[in-house]
């Protein structure tokens, strides 16, 4: 099966699009310098706020006849055949291509609650384009609502970002229990919790380094920790100037951190059977 | 800082991050190599310039112009069928009746080939939904930028059959997906498309002459485009010659056909446009239609439509053609040709002495074959039909 990266946390603005934007194009780089045949990764953007669609697109106007939306609303029958068509290049790389989200998502949610086999309105169509792309990588909205649940029962590898300052285990626990309980209720044993990211860390600050190693030296969390992307301000510019961090600096620290998790992420892909 | 959108830059960056990772990563992400996949439907489209034709003439060419999409295109196959089988008095409403039925007796109904085809495709679905794609079809990614596409190269059949799984059957289930082995863009070749094509049974005369067309364009350096093109496209081989030196791999794409038999299927790009859909429908041999190419176009599409209708020989084509050059050759005093003068003094003087059973005798006793002498009579009739009706028409 495609890995299928989802990036997940009800926590909001812990970096999940940040992450999920960059990572994407990391692995897409990273597998062209290593001479893939097929380096295209597909963003799937699950957030109704489309700050992943923004940034990757310049674009926040996809609606109900071109975005994500359209793929959740369509017949089952023709839901692959619109998915196909609602894919957009993105304009970060010619091998980045994104899902783009809409507002209407908000909408979809409403209508689809409760109907039978909605969580797998996004897994059935994307199982039918993800064999194209080297992986796909989804966003998700700050909670544990109907459209995070979908894109959990499409993933095969949940990624949880997370603040230094939210470390307590006992939280992190609590996110990585809610994906298991989402995985087995809906049987979907190919997902699993893959990995916990750290954003936004400040080493100035000595909490952090104490949450930091707490993390560490726990038995399953610190097995998990996949990354450590230090509090850098390219971030934000290059969050506000639609870029992604290696190119609005690519000498930043977070920069190197993001690259970094991509070349794990690569490596995992190709040690996991996932390609 | 790194320029926008320089692809290699970026890559060249995170490499520099994860150094020695690199090289590590494994070689399952370099496989190039043809590979089997899943594809939707959607996204695979037959070639317009496949030889082997699947699709009726026209409806080929509504669908290959864009004015079709492939529901709609089998919708009017279904369609033509249905009209054909309803004439027959056998008419159709559920798709699956055309499936053969051991109860029924069908060997004596001779069916249009709309119909044959129909039934085919219906069979062939019907054997994927139960037994699965055994093979996949062969598929070149066309694939640009997120408009993934592929184009068939060979296996054409079995994607309109999906077609009909997907959207006609009712009560089979479809995921609306057709395995394919997919080549990449700069593999694809017309060599390979040539030597699948021809090592199947049932290349119609038409479509070998297509195909050796296809073949001697390319090795010319003609330029094979991505729509659907006019006959004229191919009848440019006919003053194509070999390549020194490409012969033998020409002949053997064509299935290990000989020079004189090449030459003459490539003759058959002389057929009239008419003539060549007609024998193309009917999947007429070379062996017929040899000796009509050098004939003027309605010429070519009456031996064609007799061809078809009482199933001549090639020898029985040819007895015909030569009896016509014999009585054209004999040219009369009066403004008629000389042998319609003959028959028709002939026949207002005996009128009352035309009966069919000598007249069947009469011709029997010339051509020696009696399938020959039916040939002859129909004709006749229907000359005098047409004469007839001429009358009419002018009143
Ligand atoms: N490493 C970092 N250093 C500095 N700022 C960061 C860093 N990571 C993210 N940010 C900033 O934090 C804000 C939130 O980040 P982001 O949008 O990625 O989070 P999110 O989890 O997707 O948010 P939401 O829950 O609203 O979707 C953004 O303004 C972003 O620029
Ligand atoms: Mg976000």
């Amino acid at each position: 099966m495609k890995r299928t990266f989802v990036l997940t946390n009800h926590k909001g603005g812990v970096g999940k699009s940040t992450s999920a934007t960059n990572i994407a194009l990391g692995i897409v780089a990273l597998l062209r310098q290593a001479g893939a045949a097929n380096p295209r990764v597909l963003l799937v953007d699950t957030d109704s706020q489309s700050h992943a669609t923004l940034v990757t697109t310049g674009r926040n106007d996809f609606d109900e006849d071109n975005s994500l939306y359209s793929v959740l609303m369509a017949n089952r029958q023709d839901a692959a055949e619109i998915m196909g068509q609602v894919i957009v290049p993105s304009k970060w790389d010619e091998n980045l291509h994104v899902l783009p989200a809409s507002p209407m998502l908000e909408q979809a949610e409403r209508e689809l609650q409760g109907t039978a086999g909605s969580p797998y309105r996004l897994a059935d169509p994307l199982a039918k384009h993800a064999p194209h792309y080297a992986a796909v990588v989804i966003d998700t909205h700050p909670s544990f609502s109907l459209l995070t649940e979908m894109a959990l029962v499409a993933a095969t590898d949940a990624i949880v970002p997370i603040e230094p300052r939210y470390l307590e285990t006992v939280g992190l626990m609590n996110v990585i229990s809610k994906i298991n309980y989402i995985r087995d209720g809906w049987r979907i044993p190919n997902l699993r919790v893959s990995g916990v990211l750290v954003t936004k860390m400040d080493r100035r600050v000595r909490g952090h380094h104490k949450l930091l190693d707490e993390l560490s030296a726990h038995p399953i969390l610190g097995k998990l920790l996949c990354g450590v992307i230090p509090m850098n301000e390219a971030v934000s510019y290059a969050h506000r100037y639609h870029r992604s961090i290696f190119v609005q600096n690519p000498k930043a620290p977070a920069s190197k951190a993001y690259g970094q998790v991509a070349g794990r992420i690569v490596k995992y892909m190709g040690t996991s059977g996932g390609a | 800082m790194a320029k926008r959108d320089d692809p290699d830059k970026l890559s060249e960056l995170l490499g520099s991050f994860n150094g020695e990772l690199l090289s590590e990563i494994p070689q399952h992400f370099n496989d190039d190599s043809i590979k089997v996949e899943r594809l939707l439907l959607d996204m695979v489209r037959p070639d317009p310039i496949q030889p082997r034709r699947i699709l009726p003439d026209r409806i080929h060419h509504e669908f290959h112009d864009g004015r079709l999409t492939p529901s709609q295109a089998l919708r009017e196959l279904v369609q033509i069928a249905q009209v054909a089988a309803r004439q027959r008095g056998h008419p159709f409403k559920n798709l699956l009746e055309l499936l053969p039925d051991p109860d029924r007796d069908e060997e004596d109904i001779k069916l249009t080939p709309e119909e044959t085809l129909l039934k085919e495709l219906i069979t062939l679905a019907v054997t994927i939904h139960q037994d699965g794609q055994v093979n996949p079809i062969t598929v070149v990614d066309m694939t640009h930028g997120v408009t993934r596409l592929y184009r068939i190269e060979t296996g054409e059949r079995r994607y309109w059959a999906g077609w009909l799984l997907k959207d006609f059957l009712q009560g089979f289930e479809s995921d609306g997906m057709i395995d394919c082995i997919v080549v990449p863009a700069d593999r694809s070749s017309v060599f390979r498309q040539a030597k699948e094509n021809t090592a199947r049974r049932g290349l119609s005369a038409i479509a070998m002459a297509r195909q050796a067309a296809l073949l001697l364009l390319t090795v010319n350096g003609y330029e094979i485009p991505a729509y659907a093109v006019t006959n004229d496209f191919y009848r440019q081989a006919l003053e194509l010659r070999i390549p020194r030196g490409t012969a033998q791999e020409i002949y053997a794409a064509m299935g290990g056909v000989d020079k004189a038999y090449f030459s003459y299927i490539k003759k058959l790009l002389l057929l009239c446009d008419e003539a060549m859909e007609l024998a193309d429908r009917h999947n007429l041999d070379e062996g017929v239609l040899r000796s009509i190419t050098g004939l003027a176009p309605e010429d070519q599409i009456e031996m064609v439509q007799q061809i078809i209708q009482f199933g001549l020989s090639g020898k029985q084509v040819e007895k015909i053609l030569h009896q016509d050059e014999q009585t054209t050759n004999e040219t009369g005093t009066t403004k008629f040709p000389k042998h319609i003068n003959d028959f028709v003094m002939g026949y207002s003087k005996h009128v009352d002495d035309f009966e069919s059973e000598s007249l069947w005798k009469a011709f029997l006793a010339i051509h020696r074959d009696e399938h020959l002498t039916h040939a002859f009579l129909m004709r006749l009739g229907e000359t005098a039909f047409a004469a007839a009706r001429n009358y009419k028409g002018q009143k």
